[in-house]
């Protein structure tokens, strides 16, 4: 007969109690941190915050007027780094997952792909500013600066697709191809509606990560000032990462540029909050839709 | 007796395992054929043949023939698969409805092979719904999501998606062992009166399941079909003393 | 009703078609003995071989069906009393085809009057309700029909008691009838077994139905005072 050691259950229950509330804490402290964060910022920031600010242009040297052409430039980038990015990525991670059937040239792939995420992205914006604006003579644009935006979030995209669709059970797929369906069909009606969902939440880390990234537009298309709003493609444009750093380190008079600053951070963090949230409730009509269709 | 499929010599290998040995059998048309063995032992991978689902998986190699009335099924060509796969229907283990409405589930096999009409397709939806025993307790609801539904009734909602094109042979791999009994009562009343119209072969590891509902039985042991013979003889008097091991429990 | 009920009606019905042939055989033996008709009892052990057939056949049919179906309770129990059932009448039959045999024996005809006294067509008579009346008990599920079986049988044992006292006396009586008075003898004891085999029935009956095992109990009044 075994005789167990007493307390040992009293002490199972401490253990698990402290690590429950070690757990807690922590959460709780990184909440903090983030409400922390946003208030240090709003705080500063809200003082500058009118309608003004935000449907005008700087002027006076950046002390007055707004920060329009900034949000509408990273409104600009983000939409083409986006349109580009994610139908190949999405293609890219259909193929990885549902068609390279061979272990090794998926694995080959995949090392790729992580290779290409684990990039700097100062060093993208080097190669964007060597390949799109320089060796295609692009010149700095936002047709250069969205294609280098681009490679950035693409292998964002083709992880979370590729995860998404291999999140998919494969009974679904077999049940359709004893349908007789082909690959396509069966990826075009069952598998990616049910991955979609996961694949828009690719979509929006993609958004969120592409939208402040100050490294890659530097050099490929961001300008300090433009007169006015970009016109085409092939113009420059105002960006809110860049504007920030440079208001924060350069300018004319950093002091009272300061509350500039923090408002323009204020508006980046306030345009990724709304996006998140945005892209929750698409993610959620999403799935619904995809149990009914 | 007509004979629906018949299988001659036939070797199956993944890579290096050799997977069937030699199998040889005749199964007749519109009855219940049971394939009982040990995990393992390649009852499913046979189940497999008829419908070309091994085609799916990488390295597979086939020799000797597989017979569907008559017509060797390997030595089609790659576009016949899919009218093969028409003709032979397959239900799986863990009930798998697609995510879309009960309604959309039962016509993806219609809409897949080029049914557009409407009309047509409405019908067929009721009439397999009505074959699968489902149709009561759906009729009200063919738009709601098929996820809403039990397990032993989206399991029978498979099973009219897999009838709703008409095949002639339906494969069953294992159909009821992940439901509760009584929703296993349903599908095995539902075999006996799908064997009127269609030759039926069903892939189980509960002995129990196949006496009861299978009018001939093939007992599988390493890859090799140790006995087949009408499900009375085997499970009576087995003629082979592996096979009477195993049915009263005394394997291994 | 689900596929099991169709099967366990088709077996009850193939027992109830040997009840038939049974039933036609005890009527015949009658007939036969009371008219010392040799060319019936012929036909009554020609036929002995369509009975047997029967009880192979129910036989396989129980044991295939207890193998594919595993049934359990009410169902279990239908399919072992329907295995016995299934010997019982078959021995009735055979104990019929006996008695047919003896009249085939004899010679001569018997006197009547021997018959008529050691009761034997009394006998046969009450031992063919009997099996007539088990086989409604168990077509239709009554047991109480069953129960009633007994006290019959009790009535046989009486008659098989008194019956050597009464062929001592036709001895006396009948001097050139003795071995007609042996045989109806002999027949006697044979209609007792019958009786004795309808017991057995009606406590399979009984079984199957109530799920109480009657059998080798000295509780008879007790459980007919129930009813």
């Amino acid at each position: 007969m075994i005789k167990f050691p007493e307390h040992v259950d009293v002490r199972k229950r401490i253990y698990q109690a402290i690590f429950f509330w070690l757990a807690r804490l922590i959460s709780l402290a990184i909440i903090g941190i983030l409400i922390m964060i946003l208030y240090f910022i709003f705080k500063r920031g809200a003082g500058v915050l009118s309608w003004e600010f935000l449907s005008t242009g700087p002027k006076e040297g950046m002390m007055k007027g707004g920060i329009l052409p900034a949000i509408v430039g990273t409104g600009y980038l983000v939409l083409f780094s986006i349109l580009f990015a994610f139908p190949i990525g999405v293609l890219a991670g259909i193929y990885v997952n549902e068609y390279a059937v061979h272990g090794r040239v998926k694995n080959f792939i995949k090392t790729m792909t992580n290779n290409l995420a684990g990039v700097p992205s100062i060093v993208f914006g080097l190669f964007g500013m060597a390949l799109f604006v320089n060796q295609l003579g692009m010149g700095a644009s936002i047709l250069a600066g969205s294609l280098t935006l681009a490679l950035l979030a693409l292998p964002l995209i083709i992880r979370t697709t590729e995860e998404s669709l291999k999140s998919v059970d494969d009974s679904f797929r077999q049940a359709s191809y004893a349908l007789g369906a082909s690959k396509l069909y069966t990826i075009r009606k069952v598998v990616l509606p049910m991955a979609f969902p996961n694949i828009i939440t690719g979509l929006i880390l993609s958004i969120g990560r592409v939208s402040g990234e100050t490294a890659p537009i530097l050099f490929t298309v961001a300008a300090y000032f433009l007169p006015k709003l970009p016109g085409s493609l092939m113009d420059q444009c105002m960006a809110l990462p860049y504007h920030l750093y440079v208001i924060s380190t350069s300018g004319t008079n950093i002091d009272q540029s300061r509350p500039v600053a923090y408002g323009t951070a204020m508006v980046l963090v306030l345009i990724i909050l709304v996006v998140n949230l945005l892209a929750s409730f698409a993610r959620n009509y999403f799935a619904k839709k995809v149990k009914t269709n | 007796m007509h004979y629906k499929i018949e299988t001659k010599n036939v070797h199956l290998h993944y890579g290096d395992f050799h997977a069937l040995k030699g199998i040889s059998t005749r199964i007749p048309e519109k009855s219940v054929t049971a394939l009982i063995g040990p995990s393992g032992c390649g009852k499913s991978t046979f189940l497999r043949l008829f419908n070309r689902m091994n085609d799916l998986i990488d390295g597979i190699k086939i020799t000797g023939e597989v017979l569907i009335d008559h017509q060797n099924i390997y030595k089609i060509k790659s576009v016949e698969v899919d009218r093969l796969r028409r003709n032979v229907g397959m239900v799986f283990q863990k009930p798998n409805p697609f995510p879309k409405s009960i309604f959309e589930n039962v016509a993806y096999g219609l809409r897949v092979n080029g049914i557009t009409d409407q009309k047509q397709i409405q019908d067929q939806v009721e009439k397999t719904l009505v074959q699968a025993a489902l149709w009561d307790e759906v009729k009200d609801k063919l738009k709601k999501s098929a996820f809403e539904l039990s397990g032993g009734q989206q399991q029978r909602l498979c099973i009219a998606r897999a009838l709703a094109i008409e095949p002639s042979i339906l494969l069953m791999d294992e159909p009821a062992s992940a439901l509760d009994p009584i929703s296993t009562g349903k599908i095995e009343e539902l075999i006996f009166e799908l064997k009127k119209e269609y030759t039926i072969v069903i892939v189980t590891h509960n002995m129990q399941q196949a006496s009861r509902v299978s009018d001939y039985t093939g007992f599988f042991l390493l890859g090799d079909l140790v006995e087949f013979d009408e499900t009375k003889i085997i499970f009576t008097n087995p003629k082979d003393s592996k096979t009477e091991s195993y049915i009263t429990g005394r394997f291994g | 009703m689900i596929h099991l009920d169709a099967e366990i009606n088709e077996l009850k019905e193939k027992l109830g078609a040997m009840w038939e042939l049974v039933s036609t055989q005890l009527d015949k033996t009658l007939t036969a003995m009371n008219n010392f008709d040799k060319d019936l009892a012929l036909e009554i052990q020609e036929n002995e071989k369509r009975v047997n057939a029967y009880e192979l056949n129910i036989d396989k049919e129980c044991e295939d069906f207890i193998a594919l179906r595993q049934p359990v309770a009410t169902d279990l129990r239908f399919a072992l009393s329907t295995l016995k059932i299934n010997t019982n009448l078959e021995r009735i039959a055979d104990i019929a085809s006996g008695i047919a045999e003896f009249i085939s024996d004899i010679d001569q005809s018997v006197n009547p009057e021997i018959i008529h006294h050691l009761q034997a067509e009394k006998m046969l008579a009450i031992s063919i309700e009997m099996v007539k009346d088990l086989r409604e008990a168990y077509q239709y599920e009554n047991t109480q029909l069953a129960r009633t079986i007994f006290q019959r049988d009790k009535l046989l044992d009486q008659i098989n008691d008194q019956a050597s006292h009464r062929a001592i006396e036709c001895l006396d009586k009948f001097a050139d009838q003795r071995r007609q008075t042996l045989h109806v003898l002999s027949i006697v004891r044979k209609i007792e077994r019958i009786g004795d085999q309808s017991k057995n029935i009606a406590e399979e009956i009984i079984f199957y139905l109530d799920a109480k095992v009657v059998k080798h109990t000295k509780k008879l009044k007790e459980l007919d005072k129930e009813e």
